[in-house]
């Protein structure tokens, strides 16, 4: 299990075949495309040519939408367009009948909202038993119509102004009524009434008779005008389905045209030939020049992956069965560089232990398996199976602790019949050996990071993270010593402490821990200097700068060690949690039993499952990878053209 | 006196609607839309002023009428507020009721001496009216300073108008009238605030109400200065002064001595007026304004005393109204959008 090898590619052609070699590429599956001609002093040139696709694609998605058609990915092969002329022609046979329709539905939609407007206005005008015409008509009497705020409604005692106003209904906000005025003071008691935000209503010429009347008259209005409205919605679903079939096909072609011309921004180009390069898996090789057999401009030259200083090869991890489904553990985290080290091995070993010890029940692990394989369709491959490895891990440790559904006794007599008397452990009865289990599991993963540590900074010859670092030979030996100073003492009593055990594993490896930087200069450049830049480091800055870094580093030893508490408290936890579930079994009537009983495990499955999940996740992100494992490696990505219906 | 306990939940339902007010983003937003009625909109769709606008149509409301919904839901919040727990039955409590009282009479005298016909009663907020001990309404029937004197006769406003005397040509001085009414009102303030809370609420109030003194004293010595070139002495006459016993009659005095509105600009950079805010405006109000704005928003994080709490929160609540005010008006005139953001008063 490492990291797959991969070598640099690079293609040249001719102009002609460009779009075929990108076409190619996208087929093999296997090509990640890095841009090239990035380099200023290069006589290649990116091409950035402005994809004379984008404008049709745009058309064909807006008019699709607005016909209601949802976009899909189709088969275009029977598809005989191809130029954007061709595309623009058909946006216009369906777009014109369709813009005439949606005019007329529009304008009439709008006028259906006007007219609603009204009618919601004059509803508040209901009390008025006048005719509209009639009051409009007048000749020395001018009428408004609106609503006033409520809060205005008081001053209009104070005016002296030639006016009256009559209230027909008030709300919480306004007051909806109407004023008389003379006509020759109209000017003036429109702008009092403007200034106290008096909102008129416009009542349509048409209408006439009383409130009630108009209401009559604008409602049939209405109800014609939707009928109508309905009626072009029809010929526009009409359009829209004889279209369909043609706009699906296009648009697939379309968005595979445009998406591969897309691609061409990557190529470099000198006078009339192209230049690509990208990196394929090692493996891949023959198949990926049999690709290109056929095309006589192209040319296809491997390098080594790290031939070309200016890209990063990506990173494709190497598992096998077991271990794969544990990938999207270390991708979350962030993918190693490439030649960095793969810890998805150590992930699914930690990781399944883990979960098992904190999650053990026999009965609930063979449902966890169960649901995992039964939903592996509805989950995906990796989840599924990540799912059912965890399953079986919960089953081994379930039939450990001799649980079953949170039936602590049922397995006693099958250990007793075996003849092992140590087994099943009882959760409640063993606390304190169950804590110092996870405090010593604790240990031992956090020495194993160590030990990964070394081995990664020797082979990449990064001596202060392989020897004087915290995570390096001097924290190793500093860490476990005192991990087993402590042992001693404490729980075996032997005395272990002597002044050399703690001079040559305790002092020392401390000295070399806080001096780490210049003794790892020394090593490599065989000079002593304080830092790597020597100018801004003073010996003062250099003890209060790594005094600080001490104390963490000694703390994050305490720390991640008693972290591992919770691999046990999750233990008693989950016991504790079932025996919750079985005491409220016995409380309630037979009947009931069952189903609490079934309600009680799925709770503590989905709830206690997930918390144990999450908490180991942090345990390995936090306690263990950051000891040995750096993210920051590019993911492969291959070039192809996915469908898509967005357009921006 | 109130057990400063006893008004904890006025202090948290503030800080919650504290919560809501517009920041730098919201009104970015809104600067963003392109009319009025799309500003309206964002505005009637915004936690903070849904409810105000909750009758309102968006496309035809006027925008005046937006200005007056803002300082109404304003107003009301600190109705809601002082009634919540029956705060509004100590004297204080009245803080902004008796400034919308002085803003009516001022307005009233304006009105007035410039003889414009129903422009009092125009510009009067109607959601004050029924709160207010002044009959705001009857005030409009006014026609000279004597009969508007009259109405107030039974009111605390009477003993301080009728000691001014006449213009020459019969009308009230304004600015004196303006200068007595808000010194009058700051003093009652401060001795209410003294009177009603405790020895800790008193002096944190007594040094917002300090503070904000200075700051209107600042503008107006600086626009005095500046546009009419007043001396120190006539500046200094038409100040507030109330000695709050933080020094700052002493400090400002300084400061109307400077020769030069430039100075003075300088002095206001150098000062704690201006710490927090923009300071590198070359505008007073901006730099004053903004440095307030950062000030109170300090204090209503930090205070759990509900009279400090409501003061500085409703001076907030009329600042953020004061900005989507600009906004409307910058997106009615096509303001750039740009400059009005550095207009706003918010913190630096």
């Amino acid at each position: 299990m490492a990291i797959e090898k991969m070598s640099l590619v690079n293609i040249a052609g001719l102009m002609d075949e460009l779009d075929a070699t990108l076409k190619r590429c996208c087929e093999s599956g296997c090509f990640h495309i890095e841009p090239a001609g990035n380099s200023p002093d290069s006589a290649m040139k990116p091409l950035s040519e402005k994809n004379e696709y984008d404008r049709p694609l745009k058309d064909l998605a807006q008019l699709s939408t607005q016909l209601g058609i949802t976009l899909k990915e189709t088969d275009f092969t029977d598809c005989d367009l191809s130029a954007p002329q061709d595309f623009n022609s058909l946006f216009e046979k369906y777009n014109t009948p369709f813009s005439e329709l949606n005019t007329k539905r529009l304008e009439l939609t709008q006028r259906i909202s006007e007219l609603g407007g009204a009618v919601r206005q004059i509803d508040h005008l209901k009390g008025m038993h006048s005719d509209f015409q009639q009051l409009f008509s007048m000749k020395y009497v001018s009428v408004r119509i609106g609503k006033l705020p409520v809060d205005n409604l008081a001053k209009l005692d104070y005016y002296d102004e030639n006016f009256f106003f009559v209230p027909f209904e008030t709300g919480k906000s306004f007051c909806w009524g109407m004023y008389f005025v003379p006509e020759r003071d109209k000017q003036r008691v429109d702008d009092i009434f403007r200034s106290m935000y008096f909102e008129r209503i416009r009542i349509p010429s048409y209408v006439s008779g009383d409130a009630d009347e108009a209401l009559e008259k604008l409602k049939q209005t209405i109800d014609a005008d939707t009928v109508e409205n309905a009626k072009l919605t029809e010929q526009i679903n009409e359009l829209a389905t004889k279209a369909e079939p043609e706009l699906q096909k296009a648009f697939s072609k379309l968005r595979f045209i445009h998406d591969t011309f897309e691609l061409r921004r990557n190529a470099a180009a000198l006078n009339d030939k192209f230049y690509l390069k990208g990196f394929i898996p090692e493996k891949e090789k023959d198949r990926f020049d049999k690709l290109f057999e056929d095309m006589r401009s192209v040319s296809v030259v491997y390098l080594p992956p790290d031939a070309d200083a200016s890209c990063e090869p990506p990173t494709v991890l190497k598992n096998n069965f077991l271990t794969r489904p544990f990938t999207m553990l270390v991708e979350m985290y962030g993918l190693p560089e490439y030649k960095g080290y793969n810890p998805t091995a150590f992930v699914a070993i930690t990781y399944t232990l883990l979960f098992g010890i904190m999650f053990g029940d026999l009965g609930q692990g063979l449902l966890i398996v169960l649901g995992g394989l039964a939903l592996k369709k509805k989950l995906g491959a990796k989840i599924s199976g990540l799912v059912t490895r965890l399953g079986i891990s919960s089953m081994i440790f379930g039939t450990l602790y001799g649980s079953f559904f949170g039936y602590e006794e049922l397995l006693d007599p099958v250990f007793e019949s075996i003849g092992l008397d140590f087994l099943p452990l009882k959760v409640f009865k063993q606390t304190n050996f169950i804590l110092i289990t996870a405090v010593a599991i604790g240990v031992a993963l956090i020495i194993i990071s160590m030990i990964l540590n070394i081995y990664i900074g020797f082979k990449n010859k990064d001596y202060e993270k392989a020897i004087f670092g915290c995570n390096g030979i001097a924290g190793l030996v500093f860490y476990s010593s005192v991990a087993a100073g402590l042992v001693e003492t404490l729980m075996f009593d032997v005395k272990v402490m002597s002044a050399p055990f703690v001079i040559f594993l305790i002092v020392i490896p401390l000295v070399c821990i806080f001096c780490r930087t210049p003794f790892s200069i020394a090593v490599k450049y065989k000079q002593w200097r304080l830092s790597e830049d020597e100018e801004k480091m003073t010996v003062g800055n250099f003890i209060v700068e790594n005094f600080f870094e001490m104390f963490e580093f000694l703390l994050s030893y305490v720390s991640n060690t008693m972290s591992f508490l919770r691999v046990g408290g999750f233990v008693l936890s989950h016991a504790g949690m079932m025996l919750v579930v079985m005491t409220l079994m016995e409380m309630c009537s037979a009947a009931a039993q069952p189903l609490v009983l079934v309600l009680g495990n799925l709770f503590v499955m989905v709830m206690e499952g997930m918390i144990v999940a999450i908490q180991i996740i942090r345990l390995e992100f936090y306690e263990i990878f950051s000891r040995f494992y750096e993210g920051g490696g590019k993911p492969f990505e291959p070039v192809g053209v996915k469908f898509t219906a967005q357009t921006e | 006196m109130l057990d400063s306990w006893s008004a904890n939940g006025t202090v948290a339902k503030i800080r919650y609607i504290h919560g809501r007010m517009f920041t730098k983003e919201n009104y970015h937003e809104m600067l963003m839309r392109r009319t009025v009625p799309e500003a309206a909109d964002y505005l009637a769709h915004s936690a903070r002023y849904k409810d105000a606008f909750r009758d309102v149509d968006p496309n035809t409301v006027h925008r005046g009428f937006i200005e007056e919904l803002l300082q109404r839901e304003n107003f009301n919040t600190y109705m809601r507020l002082c009634r919540f727990q029956e705060l509004d039955k100590l004297p204080f409590y009245d803080f902004l009721i008796k400034s919308k009282e002085i803003e009516c009479i001022l307005s009233m005298i304006n009105n007035i001496n410039s003889g414009l016909d129903n422009s009092y009663l125009n510009d009067l907020p109607g959601y004050v009216i029924k709160h207010s001990k002044v009959s705001l309404l009857e005030m409009s029937r006014a026609e000279s300073f004597e009969q508007l004197l009259k109405i107030l006769r039974n009111t605390p406003y009477y003993k301080i108008l009728v000691k001014i005397p006449p213009l020459e040509d019969g009308s009230a001085d304004y600015t004196e009238c303006e200068l007595r009414l808000r010194t009058a009102y700051y003093a009652e303030l401060l001795d209410t605030a003294k009177h009603d809370f405790s020895e800790m609420q008193s002096k944190q109030l007594s040094e917002i109400i300090s503070r904000e003194i200075d700051c209107l004293n600042i503008i107006n010595a600086y626009r005095m200065k500046a546009f009419f070139g007043y001396s120190p002495e006539e500046i200094k006459k038409r100040q507030i002064r109330i000695k709050t016993g933080t020094g700052s009659v002493k400090r400002l005095d300084k400061y109307y001595e400077l020769e030069s509105p430039e100075d003075m600009l300088e002095w206001v950079k150098r000062s704690k007026y201006s710490k927090g805010g923009k300071q590198t405006s070359e505008y007073i109000e901006s730099i004053v304004r903004s440095s307030q704005f950062c000030y109170l928003s300090h204090i209503l994080s930090q205070s759990t005393a509900a009279p400090v709490s409501l003061y500085a929160f409703m001076k907030l609540c009329s600042t953020e109204a004061l900005n989507i005010v600009h906004i409307i008006e910058a997106i009615r005139y096509n303001a750039d959008p740009s400059a009005v953001e550095k207009d706003l008063i918010i913190t630096a």
